[in-house]
């Protein structure tokens, strides 16, 4: 690990001289109503960092919402294929939040599962990212309750943390190492070590204050409550709107359709979905598994706190609130999470050990 | 205007017009047009409904998204349907939708709206040469075709 | 408040319901409340941060809100236009709900936000509300605050939108179309959007394209305006719920104002009161038709 430090001023002629270097600079910019999101900037004076979380995650950047997966095209009697580029130009993302670079690593696992998605590897081999330490964005946030914390370095390839005049970089992997390499000009010598740890400590400590379970225990009430009148509850309130997979930085789950674009030819896309769609289980058949709410609701906790899980080791949710910022129906995935976690507690007739805070 | 047919103009755009009409009275004056070798452009594709009460406002969008740079929609007189009130049903839709489409900025030069009777022939040329040289004017409806979902930019590596 | 707390605790108490949906103050703010239980009434509240229109879970596809019996909802006058428009198009029977109305004197937008209701806080339909007080319910709470503040500011933007270009209206539109990720919030809240078989999930054929690219977002959400014309009650949840942002009520009121200009209909309370889109008069106007 390289350590560094970077000046405000010299962020943004380094994110100058990545444009015209010719890499894609993705960072969060704000909009004329205010609103934070990432994108592709195409000068250096439009990084706005560190202000509020960006309305989406970095998914869509590895995830298009819609991606062509080849185009198809009728020749007599033949049908020509032609796949789309798996090679991407280069790209670095500038400040991502933590949660959003975890959830990219998370990721990572399912497109490496039963098939390695070249496009996603193809997106991820292409592009840099450059976490930028969070102090907690609000009373939202739950980053340290899945097992991550403001500043992780899971899924950063160079973290940066706030200190006085600029940041305190530290590399963490080739690419890392690579960037302040290649532009040495931009970074000086010796980080701000006590002040970026003061910063990362501080921020941590604020998020626990918003929830704290155990995971393990958690996965373990999951597996053994698949009919539970929780799910009924929460299919109450709940519209299945998929706001919350819209937003959130681990979902990921898609559609694979074939669309005609004239005569004989066509394009084969996958495009997002989301399980809280009342027809996502809809089988040809007419039968829907999933077809009440209750067993919707049931299948987003239970696929992001016990499925993924076992499957592949991490949780699939970082944290960051998203899904609660932007429920139109009331739900509150740490409410939900801490009532399991009580419930789990209770099960193993211990003194229940729910987290600090409300 | 033009009375000969097949006007071939130098920039060679020729619009694409397809035009939704009901059976019982446009459909069958576009027929007599026909029989009756009135002279018009040929720049229109007819669609054969039974009445205009049957079509819906995705027709139309579904025309512009296959390449159509105007479109034409006729049917029978109020009071002449021939299911009594499909046409009447029709014109409180077709209200809503124009604005709409003006709303979204779609030019309300590209869309016809109009009632043609089964005697009416001659009528039906002049819609047809009419939306034909004010369609050909506007020129090609790319902002329409070219909206992302093509395959030249799907080759290009997916929407970002 | 007391007195529809105690409304709810004797409806819930006598069997006549249920279940009582309301509004609570849940971890993080206000939010819909599903009051089964007659010691649990307390938690019903009225306050300026009560945004949410409840009739939507009164459509008949939310089996596990029907599995609780039958429904009392506290509504505003706009969430009751909503439970009119699902009487008036028989998704409903109106003897199977009760209608509990609440005097409204305007809500913020942002139920987990400052509760305080100002020009800037106030959701965009209220300015100008002219059902204050619900009619048609069968019981009606609360004192009536005084008329909400600001001015719609949709209202604003759409004569703005109207005076500009075409093609400025063009590339607003595919701007703000484009943040589309066909997620369907605003079919899923939308009280009005019941059909069991959405026209946009239809496969054989294809009518709207299902991906997310402008072309697909813009079929989708001009035939949504369509299909929502004369039907819509003007809730905003449609906005609201957007995780995108999109200005989806523009839309939608655009629509209204030509269904008022053209034919002088305006939503209603009153289920009797019939639709404009599948009623006609043999008069109706015709000046844009050759």
């Amino acid at each position: 690990m390289t350590v560094k430090t970077l000046t405000t001023e010299n962020l943004s002629h380094l994110a100058a001289a990545l444009l015209a270097d010719g890499t894609e600079v993705i960072a969060p910019v704000k909009d004329s109503s205010g609103k934070v999101d990432y994108r592709a900037v195409k000068q250096a004076a439009e990084l706005a960092l560190g202000e509020a979380l960006p309305r989406k995650s970095l998914k869509e950047f590895f995830l298009p919402q819609t991606e062509c997966l080849f185009y198809f095209k009728q020749v007599k009697n033949d049908v020509e294929l032609t796949p789309v580029p798996t090679t991407f130009g280069p790209r670095i993302v500038l400040g991502a939040k933590p949660c959003d670079a975890a959830a990219v690593d998370i990721l990572d696992r399912v497109f490496d599962w039963d098939y390695h998605d070249e496009l996603w590897f193809g997106r991820r081999q292409a592009t840099t990212i450059v976490t930028l330490a969070c102090p907690m964005v609000d009373e939202f946030c739950f980053c340290t309750a899945v097992d991550i914390e403001p500043a992780t370095r899971q899924g950063a390839d160079m973290v940066i943390v706030p200190v006085a005049g600029g940041y305190h970089v530290e590399t963490v992997t080739e690419k890392g190492e690579a960037l302040v390499t290649k532009y040495a000009k931009y970074f000086s010598d010796g980080g701000k070590q006590a002040e970026a740890d003061t910063f990362r400590a501080e921020a941590k400590a604020k998020v626990e204050k918003n929830l704290g379970i155990n995971t393990k225990d958690v996965r373990a009430w999951l597996e053994t409550h698949f009919e539970d009148g929780l799910w009924h509850e929460l299919a109450w309130r709940c519209h299945g709107c998929g706001a919350c997979a819209a937003v959130c930085p681990t979902c990921h789950c898609f559609d694979i359709v074939d669309e005609s674009e004239g005569v004989n030819q066509g394009t084969r896309r996958r495009n997002w979905d989301t399980c809280q769609a009342g027809k996502f289980t809809l089988h040809a058949s007419g039968h829907n598994p999933r077809g009440e709410q209750c067993n919707r609701c049931r299948q987003r906790v239970s696929h992001k706190f016990m499925i993924y899980p076992e499957r592949f080791g991490v949780l699939l949710c970082t944290g960051c609130g998203r899904c609660v910022r932007a429920c139109p129906g009331g739900m509150v995935l740490p409410e939900v999470l801490r009532r399991v976690n009580a419930a789990a507690q209770a099960a193993k007739t211990e003194p229940v050990t729910e987290g600090v805070g409300q | 205007m033009s009375d000969n047919g097949n006007k071939q103009h130098d920039n060679s755009f020729e619009p694409r017009i397809t035009a939704f009409v009901c059976t019982w009275c446009t459909y069958t004056g576009a027929d007599l047009a026909g029989t009756s070798r009135l002279q018009m452009e040929s720049n229109v594709r007819i669609i054969r409904l039974p009445c205009t009460g049957r079509i819906d406002p995705l027709f139309i969008i579904k025309a512009f998204e296959r390449g159509a740079d105007g479109v034409i929609v006729s049917g029978c007189h109020p009071a002449d349907c021939h299911y009594t009130a499909g046409n009447y049903h029709a014109r409180r839709r077709f209200t809503v939708f124009r604005e709409l489409m003006d709303f979204i900025g779609i030019d309300a030069r590209r869309l016809t709206f109009s009632w043609v009777s089964a005697s009416e022939g001659t009528k039906w040329k002049e819609i047809v040469d009419e939306t034909t040289d004010r369609v050909r004017a506007l020129g090609p409806f790319t902002a329409y075709h070219n909206l992302a979902g093509g395959a030249e930019e799907a080759m290009a590596g997916g929407v970002q | 408040m007391k007195e529809l707390q105690e409304l709810a605790r004797k409806l819930l108490t006598d069997g006549t319901v249920g279940v009582v949906i309301g509004w609570e103050e849940g971890p993080r703010g206000i939010r819909p409340y599903f009051c089964t239980r007659p010691e649990d009434a307390d938690k019903l509240v009225f306050t300026p941060r009560c945004v949410h229109n409840l009739a939507t879970y009164l459509s008949p596809r939310r089996s596990n809100v029907r599995e609780l019996g039958k429904v009392a909802v506290v509504v505003k006058g706009c969430d009751n236009k909503a439970v009119a428009g699902l009487v008036r198009e028989t998704q409903l029977k109106r003897e199977d709900v009760v209608v509990i109305g609440v005097r409204c004197g305007g809500v913020v937008l942002d139920p987990y936000g400052p509760a305080e209701l100002t020009a800037n806080t106030v959701a965009d339909r209220c300015p100008g509300c002219d059902v204050r007080e619900p009619h048609n319910t069968d019981h009606l709470v609360g004192e009536l605050p005084p008329p909400p503040p600001g001015e719609q500011r949709t209202a604003k933007l759409m004569s703005e939108l109207e005076k500009s270009s075409p093609d400025q209206r063009w590339d607003f539109w595919i701007e703000q179309l484009s943040k589309c990720v066909r997620c369907n919030a605003c079919r899923e809240v939308c009280p009005m959007c019941f059909c069991e078989r959405c026209l946009a999930d239809k496969t054989q054929p294809q009518w709207i394209d299902s991906s997310p690219h402008p072309r697909g977002n813009l079929a989708w959400h001009l035939t949504r305006a369509m299909h929502q014309a004369g039907r819509c009650a003007g809730c905003g949840e449609c906005e609201r719920a957007c995780p995108m942002d999109i200005p989806l009520m523009l839309l939608n009121r655009k629509v209204a104002q030509v269904v008022a200009d053209s034919w002088g209909y305006k939503s209603s309370e009153d289920p009797a009161v019939a639709a404009p889109i599948g009623t006609f008069n043999k008069d109706d106007p015709q000046e844009f038709i050759k």
